[in-house]
């Protein structure tokens, strides 16, 4: 076993169109390697855990980075760092839910680096398939984490199947919280997905966990206005206050009139493959006020169908403990 | 181009994954390849006279027999999409309904073998020597199945009774909401039995598409009529089987 | 008493180059002709190496040659291998390939193809005890009294121990003293728990890399180390060379923590492949290669129980431990966490039952506190649940049991030096306002409930009998040789301020030598054990004495009196009487040199090691010179004590906690350097609340994979996770057998954070006992969701 750390030797494109950075990324197949902040990719690459011929470097091209107003909310380029939009003011004043969340990310120098982008589509963090194994993720047949012994408190305890790897991304719970849309162009062709759509779970794809494939690439990311504003509420637990991954974590927005809340969006990150959404509980609380009696009634309803594996059974409670606290005024 | 694909294990030995599936697209090449040369040796031939479905209907296929047959066809064209379909790149949800159309074939599999073997006349499906002189003998006509049919039915409980077997030593190692997956077969096992559960799949990919091939031909089509309706004619039964070997009841 | 320079802050010279960043570790060197090395370790836990065949990764350009274990030191079992053929943890060293530059010897790794047998392995002592259990190691998995044996418990022995009822199986070591019976007799409370703490890693910042190279004849090595002198003769023969012929440089050590006291295996690696192929090797580690051979503390999974007499007193104390070594030989863990109870404690009774046991899992070595710190984290909430029921404040009992100079300790109950445990104890309420605070415990704000806590540690903190040395030069400079290595707590420069002192000079005249064997340097002690500030000011103590000495009698030798007549000051020696009859520092020098023998080290003491000796001859003639061996007297364990004061907010709904407020007192006797025990006290509290709460050891048990190879798996506190700001203090009461009155501190600063911590935990969820560490927000919420523990009961290396 070697323990690998030192970058092997790779090509790097720097192109300045999404076209070009598209087109490369088919040419090179399963070769190339999209390059945003590198927080993820640095370390799959130095540890040779998985393997690439060349980086397609995002950073060069300029039109992906940036936060502008449109005419139905916001759009922030992929290659933003976390630090910017953690910290816009546009951002703070209508999507305060993603600014938090973005300032949640691992460390302040990681955000200085990592991008939005890269947030929602880097890799899980489980730490089998982060060892380099070729389990069910890696292509593999086998789950090593979710065996008689295996060793799973940060895996997931919702809509697993086979692999029981969670999303890892922050801001992936806040972007479907807001029924972001996430713009991904492919050659000359652009298609938006709406964020809930973007990540994909093992039933659907067991290698992947977003809709990205050879020659997309995610360009832009799109707030409607219908959340701008909004009441919200983000946490995210984690062993430690900084540099570290959400135990679970969760990103609320509510729409209220007078008292009542008219619309929910309640959605729980590190608990399933894909950032989670609590359909039951946004059911439950439409036309109640934000408070203690409505999180003591509904909270039950968040972790309802949880498959807890050896160690992670605290997450059922846990999910529970964070929709209270959202819906508490 | 592998035949199989090799991973390494969690201590990094190598260890069988399974069946290589470039071999997919060689499988159905040839198929296809196979049907087409079929398809132009026959139109080159072309034998127009066929037998006629009017007269009386003699029973070929029991009524529960039909019901085995095209439950096993669903099951194994479910089976079959659901599990080639992802790797060639289609993604949707599909493990549950695999192993749910896996049980299904399953359960028909033991219900055709037991009704088989105990209430229905096994050596009909016997290949015998005189089997062999078929295609060489315009005058030497099959009892109730002929040798085609045999071989096809032969081989293809050979490749189900493989693909169920591995399928349900598979079945057994992941989470169902009977049990928890366990860790009862080890990697290599494991490599084994994705190996022959792939390569049967492979093999039953090839003996489907020229089931249906010649399900479809208009020459057999009347087989797959009786397979639907339960008969054949007399005319037919004349023309293509031996009285002596096969007599059918006429059907009510 | 007042001092010169004892007790005053300074600017340890190192502090610069660690400043700008100029420092060079031993990372940062490059010689001419330099290869890289890189390590290809075992992926399975327990196996044997059936063939090696790299001829494919010797065939690459760029690739200079491989180690193997043939080529190397051979050890015996369980000792560790520098490279070996029988891998017994994964991570394992099995050999090394050198290459023209990293990258190329990483290529040439994926080339070699090893042939492994896997062998039985296990990752928790108690699956090994069990009947059929896996050993280690095919010798057995029992390490105790320097042997190798195999112990195997009953079933119903495993069932009882891992139900938290007395173990019934026998110890492999076992000590006691008084009348445990008569000791339980007398309790009017008796508590009895089971627990488990995890030895998790030493996560040394800076990774042991190595360079090593051979010059006309003498093996350079620049490592890593804590130590500094203490390393030269165990690095000599594991090089299997004379120690004359063995250049050590170890200028900066980023962090070793305990795992870094001695020649460790990897320090001599290179210095085979060196001489093997001609060329300078640098072996660099990988943050994750440090993860596997950088070593972890020893777990405990054990039983407890402790008897308290109505005031208060503990009566008696039954300790049954089985410790998790990893697979090499170490364990005194175990008999030190025996030995803190005993002091801090003082019951009138106690047994200690010990049972070693190997697993398949990282190396095990001492880290700070090896035993004292897990036994704090279980003995002080215990201590606490008592005095509820008794219905004595926290503080109080601690006071009632509290040591004092005439305090025994371990089996023996041997004397100490002193203690003022109640002094510091009561300093430290006072400073934190015990009284009022304690009145919160328990107050609700929200989802978060008030913890609080205070916790004691305990370290034996000095040895003797190490030599210093200290030289005048005709230039007037006093050159202070230390061979103390630069572990980062400032000691190597600490220690020399007592020779200052003595020879009453300033600071500015004083050049310390160190860093290097070839810098000449005393015979001194492993940076480890918190014993350096005593061991050392003692030993500059003594040397310069005898510098101080032989000036005395220069001066009356030329100046005329006797020499008891002379004294110093101003780097002068003048005659007492005539303060006019005076010879400078730099005229003693010089007439040292004139004098010879004794005076400029051609003769020296023959009590001095032969490190020391070395240096003396080396240095002959250049000045006058101060050698002493320290035969100071010494009347027993010399204690390092402290108690930690911790406030918590621990919330509910999340299963964390905040430190809201924290402070240490020290009760170290004479306080040698502010700066440097502050950094101590803090430094120590930041690292037990990791073991409180956060720092984890994870292995797979199925395959022996250890899930923590990166900072990021392994949650070492962030400064997030501690207070922004920390107090501390220091009774500064100085210790009779320490010339300047000084005692050491470093491990307990640990130990005593982590009981506070964990007393506080306890006092916020109404006195329940967790008796594990770490209690991370799982096991807090699980046990409050009332749904029970993931892990097995006393289950270790798990989450």
């Amino acid at each position: 076993m070697a323990a690998h750390d030192v970058m092997p030797d790779i090509e790097l494109f720097q192109p300045v169109t999404v076209e070009d950075a598209s087109a490369i990324a088919r040419r090179l197949e399963g070769r190339g390697w999209v390059l945003a902040g590198g927080q993820d990719t640095y370390g799959w690459l130095k540890d040779r855990a998985k393997t690439a011929t060349a980086m397609i470097d995002l950073g060069t091209i300029e039109a992906l980075s940036g936060i502008e107003e449109t005419a139905d909310g916001v759009r922030i380029g992929a290659m933003t760092t976390l630090r910017t939009v953690s910290r816009d003011p546009l951002i703070r004043e209508r999507y305060a839910l993603l600014a938090e969340a973005a300032g949640k990310v691992a460390s302040p120098q990681i955000r200085n680096q990592g991008t939005l982008g890269g947030n929602v589509a880097q890799d899980t963090r489980c730490w089998y398939y982060r060892r380099g194994l070729s389990c069910y993720r890696a292509g593999g047949n086998i789950c090593y984490a979710d065996s008689p012994e295996g060793m799973n408190r940060e895996h997931a305890i919702l809509g697993a199947s086979r692999c029981v790897a969670v999303s890892p991304s922050d801001t992936g719970t806040a972007l479907v919280a807001l029924d972001a849309v996430m713009v991904i162009q492919n050659g000359g062709s652009v298609r938006r997905v709406p964020a809930a759509k973007f990540f994909v779970g093992p039933a659907v794809n067991i290698t992947h966990m977003t809709v990205l494939r050879e020659g997309d690439i995610l360009t832009a990311i799109e707030l409607p206005a219908a959340w701008a504003g909004a009441e919200h509420y983000f946490e995210k637990v984690a062993d430690r206050d900084v540099w570290d991954f959400a135990l679970v974590s969760i990103a609320a927005a509510f729409r209220t009139s007078g008292n009542a809340i008219e619309d929910a969006r309640l959605v729980c990150g590190a608990v399933s493959c894909v950032p989670h959404r609590l359909n039951a509980v946004e059911r439950a609380v439409i036309g109640r006020p934000r408070s203690e009696e409505t999180a003591e009634s509904v909270a039950g309803l968040a972790s309802q169908g949880a498959k807890p594996l050896n160690f992670n059974h605290f997450k059922a409670p846990l999910m529970e403990n964070l929709v209270k606290r959202a819906l508490r005024s | 181009m592998e035949l199989v694909e090799v991973r390494q294990d969690v201590w990094g030995r190598e260890v069988l994954l399974g069946v290589s599936w470039d071999l997919l697209w060689v499988v159905l090449s040839l198929t296809a390849a196979a049907i087409i040369i079929h398809l132009l040796v026959m139109a080159f031939l072309s034998k127009s006279d066929r037998p006629s479905p009017d007269g009386p209907h003699l029973t070929r296929h029991a009524g529960v027999d039909r019901g085995f047959h095209w439950i096993m066809a669903i099951s194994v064209f479910v089976l079959l999409f659901t599990g080639v379909l992802p790797i060639v790149g289609v993604d949707f949800d599909w493990l549950t309904i695999h192993w749910v159309a896996g049980l299904i074939l399953t359960g028909a599999v033991v219900f055709h073998t037991v009704r088989a073997l105990i209430w229905q006349k096994p050596k009909e499906m016997w290949v015998g020597a005189r089997d062999f002189q078929e295609p060489f003998d315009q005058a030497i006509k099959p009892g109730k199945y002929s040798l085609l049919q045999k071989g096809m039915h032969h081989a293809m409980t050979v490749l189900v009774l493989l693909v169920i077997g591995t399928g349900l030593a598979l079945f057994w190692v992941m989470d169902t909401p009977w049990w928890e997956r366990s860790n009862a077969l080890d990697e290599a096992t494991l490599g084994w039995m994705f190996l022959l559960h792939g390569a049967s799949t492979l093999g039953l990919i090839v003996l489907t598409a020229l089931h249906v091939y010649f399900a479809l031909r208009p020459e057999k089509r009347f087989y797959t009529r009786s397979m639907i309706s339960g008969w054949i004619s007399e005319d037919e039964h004349r023309a293509n089987h031996d009285p002596g070997r096969w007599s059918p009841d006429q059907s009510s | 008493m007042s001092y010169l320079h004892i007790g005053k802050n300074f600017t340890p010279p190192d502090i610069y180059g660690k400043v700008t960043g100029r420092a060079k570790y031993a990372e940062d060197y490059a010689v001419d002709g330099m290869v890289h090395a890189r390590l290809l370790t075992s992926p399975m836990p327990h196996a044997r190496v059936k063939n090696i065949d790299a001829s494919e990764a010797m065939a690459m350009e760029g690739v200079v040659g491989i180690l193997t274990a043939e080529d190397v030191y051979p050890t015996e079992a369980p000792a560790p291998a520098l490279l070996t053929n029988e891998p017994v943890f994964v991570g394992d060293p099995i050999l090394a390939v050198a290459a023209v530059d990293e990258k190329t010897a990483e290529n040439a790794l994926a080339k070699i193809r090893l042939d492994l047998e896997p062998l039985p392995f296990t990752v928790d002592p108690v699956d090994s005890l069990r009947p059929n259990g896996p050993s280690a190691r095919p010798e057995g998995n029992v390490f105790s009294e320097r042997e190798m044996k195999a112990v195997s418990w009953s079933a119903d022995d495993v069932e009882r121990f891992v139900t938290g009822r007395e173990p019934t199986a026998p110890a492999a070591m076992e000590w006691s003293y008084g009348d445990l019976e008569a000791g339980f007799d007398n309790a009017e409370v008796i508590l009895e728990e089971s627990f488990v703490t995890t030895g998790y890693a030493h996560m040394s910042m800076e990774p042991r890399s190595v360079l090593s190279y051979w010059q006309n004849g003498k093996c350079h090595v620049h490592g890593s180390t804590q130590s500094q002198s203490f390393i030269v003769p165990f690095l000599a023969r594991m090089l299997n060379i004379e120690q004359a012929d063995l250049v050590f440089v170890a200028e900066y050590c980023g962090g070793g923590f305990g795992s870094k006291i001695g020649a460790y295996p990897v320090l001599a690696i290179p210095g085979y492949f060196s001489r093997k192929i001609g060329r300078p090797v640098m072996l660099r580690i990988t943050r994750e290669e440090e993860y596997y051979v950088g070593s972890a503390r020893v777990g405990f999974q054990g039983w407890i129980k402790a008897g308290f007499t109505r005031e208060g007193r503990v009566s008696a104390v039954d300790l049954y431990i089985v410790q998790d070594l990893g697979p090499n030989s170490t364990g005194g863990d175990a008999s030190s966490a025996g030995g803190a109870v005993s002091i801090l404690y003082q019951p009138d009774a106690m047994r200690l039952r010990d049972v070693p046991v190997l697993t398949n899992t990282t190396p095990r070595g001492a880290q700070r506190g090896p035993g004292q710190n897990q036994i704090a984290a279980v003995f002080e909430p215990l201590l606490d649940k008592a005095a509820g029921e008794l219905g004595i404040d926290p503080v109080e009992i601690r006071r009632l049991n509290a040591p004092d100079s005439n305090t025994t300790i371990n089996a023996d109950q041997g004397p100490i030096t002193s203690a003022y445990m109640e002094q510091a104890l009561v300093k430290g309420a006072e400073l934190f306002n015990w009284s009022e605070r304690i009145r919160r415990s328990g107050q609700r704000n929200g989802s978060k409930v008030t913890g609080i806590g205070v916790g004691q540690g305990y370290h034996s903190a000095g040895a003797h009998g190490f030599d210093g040395l200290v030289r005048l030069t005709p230039d007037g400079r006093i050159h202070l040789h230390s061979g103390v290595g630069n572990l980062g707590t400032y000691s190597y420069a600490a220690t020399t301020r007592a020779a200052a002192e003595v020879l009453k000079c300033n600071w500015e005249s004083c050049i310390i030598h160190r860093g290097s064997s070839d810098a000449h340097l005393p015979w001194s002690s492993y940076q480890a054990g918190s014993n350096t500030t005593f061991t050392h000011t003692r030993a500059n103590y003594v040397a310069a004495s005898d510098l101080l000495q032989k000036m005395k009698r220069i001066a009356a030798g030329e100046l005329g009196g006797e020499p008891e007549q002379y004294d110093v000051a101003d780097e002068r020696v003048f005659d007492t009487a005539n303060a006019a009859r005076s010879l400078t520092y730099a005229e003693v020098a010089a007439k040292a040199i004139e004098l010879g023998g004794e005076f400029s080290g051609e003769t020296y003491p023959e009590d001095i090691h032969e490190v020391t000796q070395r240096a003396v001859q080396a240095m002959a003639g250049s000045g006058l010179i101060g050698v002493a061996k320290d035969t100071l007297p010494v009347r027993g364990t010399v204690p390092g004590l402290t108690v930690g004061f911790a406030e918590i907010e621990l919330d509910l709904e999340t299963g964390k906690h905040e430190i809201v407020d924290f402070l240490a007192v020290a009760d170290c006797g004479t306080v040698v350097h502010p700066l440097g025990l502050a950094g101590q006290l803090r430094g120590g509290a930041v690292w037990g609340f990791g073991m409180a709460s956060l720092e984890r050891h994870v292995y797979d048990p199925q395959n022996g994979l250890p899930a923590n190879v990166g900072y990021y798996q392994t949650k070492p506190p962030s400064y997030l996770d501690v207070p922004s700001s920390m107090e501390w203090a220091a009774l500064d009461i100085a210790d009779p057998d320490n010339p300047v009155g000084a005692r050491g501190v470093g491990e307990p600063a640990m130990g005593s954070a982590t009981a506070a911590v964990m007393c506080a935990l306890s006092n916020a969820l109404g006195g329940h006992l967790f008796n594990r560490t770490p209690v991370t927000p799982d096991v807090v919420l699980n046990h409050l969701s009332g749904q029970g523990q993931s892990a097995a009961p006393l289950a270790i290396n798990t989450f």
